[in-house]
């Protein structure tokens, strides 16, 4: 095992830069999972708008009124004092909605008066029109009050106005099959490894081969009584173990991070298709290696190739948000169809074949992505070593 | 003497193509998946008319006020809520399935609304039907308090008042996918710091046979080096300029129009990027060109990704919370350069931000200066 031994050894060599991209997975792996309780995906007070209020008016009745029915359906957030800051915050969506409340509002509403409260918000926003519909509301209601029964106090039409405005619609949910929240997060962390196991691969992968492809230790090779089928043999043996270690180092943090899938059926399938991934991973590394000839070429095919294949695939940015053309693009790469296998694994609460179907059609598509690889690798090979 | 070192070093420079590939190549493949990726990104909270189904049976046909009202608010007009498809029970539990609607409102003993799953559009159908319902109570309410003023109370809830004008936010729209781009031309800057340290190496005597070379030859070496840094930046300044281009007119990322700023962010951020390189590589006595340019990248890659480059929210959170570092980051100064030319209408904030900038470029060069200056060697 002379050849295997010393595939080992290349690797730890250079395990350095594939360390660090294994540190850059694990990273952006614990941040989402940290930032995984304020999740968007709960029942109906879960999309809450952040807005503020600056209130240059008294703390009257009315305006505590109007803060208290937001509150019920947005967040209030404390603004900074200088506008800048309040711009910075809008910019960066930590306040969605900036409603002002002029000197002189509460009287003007009470003696039903003209008045206009300034709002700062995102343009043409879907939290814009919900929280104009809410303060519209609320302000037409007070005005009704306040115009026709005059002798109520500020208290009472308050009062009024909350009970009316307490009156909802019902809802009923549509029952239809969703997924666990902690499938969702789990699915972001196997759909996240894609991109840390193609650089690790590729990395890996080409700085064996820069090694075995020199022409004189090539040479040197053939003339050696090893059999050229044993040497290749264990090339072969010496690189899938590679991908295995790697894999294996990738997936045993997501056992501590979601215990409660990694032991379900989802997770079970999860493993399996991350797996079947990094053996399509290694089989593109290979095609990649055999036509690379130094190490600087590998860094920036490693860096295209992970980062690419991750934008327009939908490991970044959800697949939903992807425009059409992109995701035209991004079929091209393994990577996309098994986000998408991802995607619709996360959402089953089933496991019959109907269910698994689609699936399963995606991750066939991955593993032809590999074979097609690996059959395209072995052509060029042949070509090249007949040229030789 | 001057202009044949410049050119020479310009030639060299031109060779390293890894160094291209970093600061010229990669940012421009970054930038294009950027675009590719977060082209739909701002959009996701625009809002666009609702599609909600309306089931047609006994209880819709019978409530001919919530027919007018539905039908007010929907409809082919640009300002309408809703876009309502009319349809059996069946084909709505169908659509709403299919994801079609956001949800189907149905009247039986009242008015309901069925849906999938929570979200805005949801809340903004049940708020709208809340409204229908909540006015109601509003009118035995009040007419329990003063019969006489049915008239004028229904007059009133015919024309419900806007209450709010709408003030911008700043210059221009407040995209924060903007932020990514701005980051990709700090880190881009940043990344100019491999010419640095390929000056430095070819004009340190400890550090590579062809410095040792040139520091025999009959010349100031702060003339030498000066020509070199002066080819270094005009390299990098070229390849800013030309991500730049690329980014404003084939990818059309909004910079504002405010040119003649724009080039002196980028003058003084390719100035920080170089003269950074330099200091630190030549600070570093031990471990060969590769391992600085190690070092270098991870610096660069630290202050970018703090400055917002993978994730945007944490430029703002680091400015909320340590205020003193988004000052001491070169990457986030530039970003914020870019962002302050693009959203303010006042210029305090950019000059701010390039002050600073040339206080760390003049920084970087001084101890740059002291370090090289006047070196003897013992031995090589």
């Amino acid at each position: 095992m002379q050849v295997y031994k010393l595939i080992l050894k290349i690797l730890y060599k250079n395990r350095t830069s594939m360390m660090i991209y294994m540190g850059v997975f694990l990273f952006f792996a614990i941040l989402s999972s940290a930032s995984s309780n304020n999740s968007e995906i709960t029942t109906l007070t879960s999309t809450k708008i952040k807005y503020g209020i600056i209130n240059s008016d008294q703390n009257s009745e009315i305006v505590k009124g109007l803060e208290s029915y937001l509150n019920k359906q947005a967040i209030l957030v404390s603004l900074p004092k200088e506008k800048e800051k309040q711009q910075d915050a809008l910019f960066f969506r930590k306040v969605e909605y900036i409603l002002e409340i002029p000197n002189g509002f509460t009287d003007s509403i009470m003696n039903g008066e003209n008045v206009e409260l300034a709002k700062t918000t995102v343009p043409d926003a879907s939290s814009t029109v919900f929280m104009d519909m809410l303060v519209n509301k609320f302000l037409n209601t007070t005005k009704i009050y306040s115009g026709h029964a005059q002798n109520l106090t500020q208290k009472e039409i308050v009062q009024h106005v909350q009970s009316d405005l307490s009156k909802m619609t019902p809802v009923v949910f549509q029952n239809d099959s969703k997924g666990k929240n902690d499938n969702f997060f789990a699915g972001y962390y196997f759909k996240f490894l894609t991109y840390s196991q193609f650089s690790i691969l590729i990395l890996g992968i080409c700085s064996v081969l820069i090694v075995f492809n020199n022409t004189d230790l090539k040479k040197r090779n053939y003339a050696s009584p090893m059999k050229l089928r044993n040497i290749n043999l264990q090339l072969i043996l010496g690189c899938v173990s590679f991908a295995i270690i790697s894999w294996i180092v990738t997936i045993i943090p997501s056992f501590f991070m979601y215990k409660s899938v990694m032991t379900t059926k989802t997770g079970a399938i999860l493993l399996i298709s991350s797996f079947l991934f990094t053996l399509t991973a290694l089989s593109i590394s290979f095609l990649i290696a055999s036509f690379i000839k130094s190490r600087n070429a590998m860094t920036a095919a490693a860096n295209v190739v992970s980062l690419g294949s991750s934008f327009i695939g939908g490991v970044f940015v959800d697949q939903m948000f992807l425009g059409k053309n992109v995701l035209t693009l991004g079929s091209f790469t393994p990577t996309y169809w098994y986000v998408k296998a991802v995607d619709s694994l996360v959402k089953l609460n089933q496991f019959h074949y109907v269910d698994l179907k689609p699936v399963l059609n995606n991750l066939l598509v991955v593993v032809g992505f590999g074979i097609s690889a690996l059959m395209i690798c072995l052509v060029y090979l042949k070509q090249k070593r007949q040229s030789f | 003497m001057f202009f044949h070192v410049f050119k020479n070093r310009i030639k060299c420079l031109f060779r390293d193509k890894q160094a291209l590939f970093f600061t010229i190549l990669f940012p421009i493949i970054l930038g294009t998946l950027f675009n590719l990726a977060f082209q739909n990104l701002n959009d996701i909270d625009a809002f666009s008319k609702i599609k909600i189904g309306m089931v047609k049976n006994q209880g819709y046909q019978s409530d001919l006020t919530f027919q007018q009202v539905l039908t007010s608010v929907s409809g082919e007009e640009k300002d309408a809520l809703f876009q309502v498809t009319y349809t059996s029970e069946q084909n709505a539990k169908q659509l709403l399935k299919e994801e079609k609607i956001q949800g189907y409102i149905f009247i039986q003993d009242g008015i309901q609304l069925v849906i999938k799953e929570d979200g805005l559009y949801q809340n903004i159908i049940q708020s709208f039907l809340n409204d229908y319902k909540q006015m109601q109570y509003t009118i035995a309410s009040i007419l329990k308090e003063n019969p006489s003023v049915l008239e004028s109370v229904m007059k009133d809830l015919g024309n419900r008042k806007n209450y709010l004008k709408d003030v911008p936010p700043g210059n221009a729209a407040p995209n924060w996918v903007l932020n990514y781009f701005y980051c990709l031309i700090a880190m881009t800057c940043l990344y100019g710091s491999f010419w640095g340290l390929r000056e430095i190496t070819s004009i340190q005597a400890n550090f590579s046979p062809q410095a040792a070379r040139l520091n025999m030859a009959p010349v100031h070496k702060l003339k030498v080096f000066g020509a070199s840094m002066t080819a270094a930046v005009a390299i990098q300044f070229f390849e800013v300029l030309a991500l730049l281009a690329y980014l404003i007119f084939i990818l059309k990322i909004d910079f504002g129009n405010q040119l003649g700023y724009i080039l002196l962010t980028c003058i003084t951020s390719t100035v920080t990027g170089v003269t950074m390189g330099a200091m630190v590589s030549s600070l570093i006595k031990k471990g060969g060109e590769n391992f600085k340019s190690g070092i270098l990248v991870s610096i660069s890659m630290l202050m970018s990704f703090l400055s917002g480059l993978m994730i945007a929210d944490l430029k703002y959170v680091i400015q909320d919370k340590v205020p003193i570092l988004s000052y001491l980051n070169p990457a986030n100064l530039i970003t914020d350069s870019f962002y302050s030319l693009y959203f303010y209408s006042t210029h305090d904030r950019f000059f701010t931000n390039i002050l600073i900038l040339w206080g760390f470029n003049i920084l970087f060069s001084l101890a740059t200066y002291f370090v090289i200056k006047g070196q003897k060697y013992a031995s090589l």
